[in-house]
């Protein structure tokens, strides 16, 4: 399992954090998701061996932010 | 009274709507989404030949559950406003208490524009986030099911995700002390947020981030103001001698130092009388009178170390100035619509300034012992 916190700058509100968390839904190997606005943070733990660092930045991005 | 449910109608038409639309609207247009996409693949299914009523953007199918959901919220708000407002009631709170609350909404309002203006990482904090399994929990149920009680389910759920400006509004509703009047509050505000709402909701499809963009600053702009007189009626109600709405009474004192009667006009104003002092008439008994905008006069200099009788008459005034109150002796009296209510003041040391006001800050004036 892997833990990477990605910065997310552009998230605006908490409605943002709601958006981003849901990508749990869409990547398969996401095993906890926790966004936080007032941090302007998105925090993942997954299986590397079902999912990329890439593919995560990739649905970000996919959702109109900014993975740092 | 009024007054305020007017204010919390105002607060909702003007920042209500956009906000929550910043925190809730994913919920309803995420489930919107998942209709017009439900309804696409079914009519493709059908061989396309008939466009379901919900796969046409704009049209009546989107109205509905938009609608639903609207009112799912404005009955669930209207509940929560009863029971905060029966918490506030439980509390009894007092006018220094009410005055401090609301205070504190003010700061909290003005942190929120700052917050929208983006002006220091810092004001981000003056919005609550919800915890992880709340938001995961309405997530899922927005992208569920596309049963008419969907968009009903998730109004009603927005309770648990209020916006900066809704969290606000509750915070008033604790401070009315009263189930009804706190009701009322939430009510005038999630009616007066909701046009907004609607059209964002309804046009979120096509212009979604950039329309959120272009009225963020106006949004924050406005509630900025409300936040600042919010405040100010705050110090009024804690029966504060500095406030915005004190401005003019300070300057009339800086015009007639002293003087226990006196008429006066400002250099440049031609409009005659702005503000009059008013001496005790007979004695101990003095007269204001209490109109829908405040009350006049709104300084008066009476005598120290005697009981003052302070006559207070109205003439179809029905704004909240009808709830008086001298935060300083914990006084506080219901007016009549019409007539005259006689409060009686005891004897204060000279110097004394009582500053008086109504329930909700809004009106003022001071009593000064000499």
């Amino acid at each position: 399992m892997v833990k990477k916190v990605f910065k997310i700058p552009d998230m605006h509100c908490a409605n943002c954090v709601m958006r981003l968390e849901g990508i749990e839904d869409d990547l398969q190997g996401i095993l906890e998701i926790r966004g936080s606005y007032h941090r302007q943070t998105l925090e993942v733990s997954y299986d590397e061996t079902l999912l990329s660092e890439e593919e995560i930045r990739e649905a970000i991005a996919g959702l109109g932010y900014t993975a740092q | 009274m009024d007054n305020v449910i007017v204010a919390a109608f105002v607060t909702g038409i003007t920042t209500g709507g956009l906000s929550c639309m910043a925190v809730q609207g994913g919920l309803i247009t995420t489930s919107l989404a998942n209709r017009l996409e439900a309804g696409l693949q079914s009519a493709a299914k059908a061989g396309g030949k008939k466009k379901p009523a919900q796969a046409r953007p704009g049209g009546a199918g989107l109205a509905q559950p938009i609608l639903l959901f609207l009112a799912a919220k404005l009955a669930v708000y209207t509940l929560l406003g009863f029971l905060l407002g029966a918490l506030g009631s439980v509390l009894s709170l007092s006018a220094v208490t009410r005055g401090i609350l609301q205070a504190g909404i003010g700061i909290f309002m003005v942190g929120n524009a700052l917050r929208m203006f983006n002006v220091h990482p810092i004001f981000r904090y003056f919005t609550f986030e919800p915890p992880a399994r709340v938001t995961r929990y309405l997530r899922r149920k927005s992208k569920s099911a596309d049963s008419p009680l969907t968009p009903l389910m998730l109004g009603a759920l927005t309770v648990l995700i209020p916006c900066g400006v809704t969290q606000a509004m509750m915070a008033l509703a604790v401070g009315s002390g009263s189930p009804w009047l706190g009701a009322v509050i939430l009510f005038a505000f999630t009616l007066g947020a909701s046009p907004v709402f609607f059209g964002l909701t309804y046009l979120a499809t096509r212009l979604g981030a950039l329309l959120e963009k272009n009225f963020t600053r106006v949004v924050a702009l406005v509630l900025l103001v409300l936040g600042v007189l919010t405040f100010d009626t705050g110090l009024n109600l804690m029966g504060s001698p500095v406030s915005l709405s004190r401005i003019p009474q300070l300057v009339a004192e800086a015009f007639s130092p002293g003087q226990s009667l006196q008429t006066y006009t400002l250099p440049g104003q031609d409009n005659g009388i702005i503000q009059q002092d008013a001496a005790p008439q007979g004695g101990e008994v003095v007269e204001i009178k209490v109109t829908d905008t405040g009350y006049s006069p709104s300084r008066v200099r009476v005598p120290a170390g005697k009981t003052i009788k302070l006559n207070l008459t109205t003439n179809d005034t029905y704004s909240c100035a009808r709830a008086f109150v001298i935060p300083a002796l914990d006084l506080s009296a219901l007016l009549p619509a019409r007539g005259t209510k006689t409060l009686e003041i005891p004897p204060q040391k000279a110097g004394t300034r009582l500053q008086f006001a109504c329930s909700m800050g809004m009106f003022s004036g001071v009593i000064i012992f000499q």
